[in-house]
């Protein structure tokens, strides 16, 4: 099963009321607009009355309202990164247990050292 | 000649258009391009057709009347005939609507 999809590309204003006529009945109201009808001898004779004003193309299928947007759309020439969970690898980052030991390790110099022990500290991850 | 009240044809006779007598050669490139394009329609909706064994009268009517844009002569593709005109021939675009209709045939002999 194969589909006309027909773009109008030509205006309408000003042309007479039967081809204003043909083009509403094929679906079409606004110049760019693309519909998809199946092929046929009844469509193609509507075809046929509008040929100056329409661009026509034999697809396998018809394309979706969104599927037609998005071949429009140009690249919008940027993207949104998102924050991703690290990856746990104990040759680079390290492990969990290892991060916690040295905090337990900060909180317990801290304790005990009130005075200046602080400046000099120093906690290997 | 001079002074406030001096007639020349857009002020004495208000509305005034000039339409050029030919084509420009780009208007003649785009008036090309504009029948290549219905020759396309035709073509695609006769192979559609076809494919699926079906004939349609007006399709098969246009195949055998009109000439595609490589048979015409520049001739008619750029000018058309008129029965008032000095030699019956005026550019293609006095037709009103020009770019949104056919005009591809004209009657023999002229």
């Amino acid at each position: 099963m194969s589909y006309f999809r027909i773009t109008l590309h030509r205006s309408a204003i000003g042309m007479p009321k039967r081809t204003r006529g043909v083009l509403a009945a094929l679906g079409l109201h606004r110049r760019s607009q693309v519909v998809f009808h199946p092929v046929s001898a009844q469509c193609a004779g509507m075809i046929m009355k509008v040929k100056e004003l329409v661009r026509v193309d034999e697809v396998e299928r018809p394309l979706t309202k969104a599927e037609v947007k998005a071949e429009r759309t140009p690249d919008p020439g940027f993207y949104v990164e998102r924050a991703v969970p690290r990856m746990a690898d104990p040759t680079i980052s390290p492990s969990s247990s290892a991060i916690s030991a040295a905090v337990k390790e900060l909180g317990r110099v801290r304790s005990q050292g009130q005075g200046g022990q602080e400046e000099g500290l120093e906690v290997r991850l | 000649m001079f002074g406030p009240f001096r007639i020349t044809s857009s002020l004495g006779g208000g509305l005034l258009w000039k339409i050029p007598w030919r084509l420009s050669p780009t208007q003649k490139l785009r008036q090309r391009r504009r029948l290549r394009a219905v020759d396309k329609v035709v073509e695609t909706l006769s192979n559609a057709l076809a494919k699926k064994g079906e004939t349609l009268k007006s399709l098969e009517r246009w195949k055998a009347e009109m000439p595609t844009e490589a048979e015409m002569l520049s001739k008619d593709k750029y000018t058309m005939f008129d029965r008032k005109e000095k030699r019956y021939r005026k550019g293609i675009h006095k037709l009103p609507k020009w770019t949104r209709v056919s005009q591809r045939v004209n009657p023999p002999g002229y």
